[in-house]
């Protein structure tokens, strides 16, 4: 009998921190917090990519408030081609980049975005997520986390390199991530080992940044009251 | 001292790529239109990104690394695609003509990416695609020559340095017979079977050495075998009986043709996705290329389910 992995071991808790009646910020902290207690030695080399990221300010060069959000060309997880302008004709929109169909907090996040959306549908605000996970994980992503919206698929992180959103894993946590089950490259359809910075963009039909969250720490998202904020403030 | 993100930055990719063509820091620097201290600069923010030596440094000359070498394929497709993705941003609001040159291989059928191209063209109203159909070396040349932006096709056999390619997907060989053949109608097939058959065989497929050796291996002589320079041609002679053929069973449309999977065959085709690295991409090649990319075309799944599939 091979050893059960650690993402089989850890379905059980990941599946109760995803349900929990708390704050997206508690939620995925619970994982966190239980991810470490089974595997200090993966937290460890998480803390050291995180705090290497984040010494050098990752993602600062990302679209800022009030600068104009790139236009892009994506297929969704239907395959069909979506522009940054069909969202903005219907409203202000939410883009989440999140790293993959694989991620724990990922699920967590799109999942609490999918709770999102019912509050706002109604009010002509939209949200999209961005992965950069081939179809068939794109779907099983978008149903997984009951989500209304589309999962944009950013291939080769492509446009989130153009945004300076793209990191490259690097060989040690690369390893654990392989051991742990946790294996990009699958979804990706390539070996790279890139991943993008999760990030928020609140955009106003204008293409202008209305608010972001940028956070290499990709066990951190931006609080669900935040984005509802900004949307419903967005012209 | 204001530090660069350890994110991937555009244009540290563009001067280390300089350098690992140039294995020169000078003259990468020129190539790239910056200062020498700039280019130094910015191979050291790279290094912190990636973090580990891209380049030892030995007078004059560079040589890389191990992980200089290791990232420096990667780097240079994920460089044209995120290039790619900037042209996207920069034409995109200006609907105007989207010229797309594609080159597929005349073994690949084409009816497996007309729904891509069809979805091409309903966001891209502007399209107008030129399509190239040719043999393996027909196609490298078609993107040697830039007579073709992209192609589709199986192992193409290049030594080309410049040639990138991704997988697709697989398809296993099996048997097409003709629906009044003996054999149609069979579960599966053995080579012993084809003792008295007279073989179609398409010299000019991309794996015709392999098959060759496959079917020299399996006592399969060629002596009784007719040529034919087209997958087209090859199809229209099985259907009229002529004989029977062995390609991959992927590469036809279901027209009345039967397919039979051949025992003790394990012949499989990898048919990808081919960029020239470096190659500017316009709008509908980079769309083309990521739908490509994205769509769920059963790669990793392996040939034995798919020889399932089609029977």
């Amino acid at each position: 009998m091979t050893e059960p992995k650690l993402t089989d071991k850890l379905e059980d808790s990941f599946a109760r921190c995803r349900a929990l009646d708390a704050p997206l910020a508690d939620r995925l902290q619970a994982f966190a917090d239980e991810l470490r207690r089974l595997v200090p030695s993966f937290a460890a080399a998480v803390d050291t990519l995180v705090s290497r990221l984040a010494e050098s300010n990752a993602g600062a060069t990302a679209p800022k408030v009030g600068e104009p959000m790139p236009a892009f060309l994506l297929p969704d997880e239907q395959g069909r081609l979506v522009r940054l302008e069909d969202f903005l004709g219907k409203g202000p929109v939410a883009l989440a980049f999140n790293r993959g169909h694989w991620c724990p907090y990922c699920r967590i996040n799109i999942n609490a975005l999918a709770r999102a959306e019912e509050e706002i549908a109604a009010e002509h605000r939209h949200i999209a997520a961005i992965v950069p996970d081939r179809q068939k994980f794109a779907m099983w992503l978008k149903s997984d986390a009951k989500a209304p919206f589309p999962v944009l698929m950013d291939m080769d992180n492509g446009y989130a390199m153009t945004l300076g959103l793209a990191i490259y894993v690097g060989d040690e946590l690369k390893h654990m991530m392989v051991t742990s089950g946790w294996d990009p490259s699958v979804s990706q359809g390539t070996d790279d080992w890139m991943l993008p910075i999760p990030a928020t963009f609140i955009i106003g039909t204008d293409g202008i940044v209305r608010a972001r969250f940028v956070d290499p720490d990709y066990r951190m998202r931006m609080a669900i009251e935040d984005m509802l904020a900004a949307l419903r403030s967005a012209t | 001292m204001n530090r660069e993100g350890s994110s991937l930055e555009m244009h540290h990719i563009r001067y280390f790529l300089a350098v690992g063509e140039t294995l020169n820091l000078t003259r990468a620097a020129e190539r790239c239109n910056v200062a020498q201290p700039a280019l130094t600069r910015a191979i050291k923010a790279l290094e912190t990104e990636l973090g580990g030596e891209l380049l030892r440094r030995e007078r004059a000359l560079s040589h890389l690394t191990e992980l200089g070498q290791r990232m420096l394929p990667m780097l240079r497709q994920c460089y044209d695609t995120a290039l790619a993705a900037k042209m996207v941003a920069a034409s995109i609001r200006k609907g105007e003509a989207a010229p797309l040159s594609v080159a597929v291989s005349h073994t690949v059928a084409l009816g497996r990416f007309t729904p891509t191209l069809q979805e091409l063209s309903r966001a891209l109203p502007g399209l107008q695609l030129k399509l190239h159909r040719g043999s393996g070396s027909e196609v490298a040349e078609y993107l040697r020559l830039g007579t073709a932006e992209l192609a589709i096709a199986g192992p193409l056999g290049e030594p080309w340095s410049r040639l990138d390619s991704l997988p697709l997907f697989e398809e296993p060989f099996g048997l097409v017979v003709s629906p009044t053949h003996r054999l149609a109608g069979r579960d599966t097939a053995e080579f012993k079977d084809l003792a008295s058959e007279t073989l179609l065989i398409n010299t000019r497929c991309e794996m015709i050495g392999e098959l060759r050796a496959c079917l020299e291996a399996n006592g399969i002589l060629e002596t009784a075998a007719h040529q034919v320079a087209t997958q087209e041609d090859l199809l229209a002679l099985v259907k009229a009986d002529l004989g029977v053929a062995i390609i991959p069973v992927g590469a036809m449309e279901t027209n009345g043709l039967n397919r039979i999977p051949i025992k003790q065959l394990n012949l499989v085709r990898r048919v990808s996705v081919y960029t020239v690295a470096g190659r500017r991409r316009a709008i509908a090649c980079s769309a083309l290329f990521n739908m490509l990319r994205a769509a769920d075309w059963g790669f990793n799944t392996g040939a034995k389910q798919q020889a399932r599939a089609c029977r």
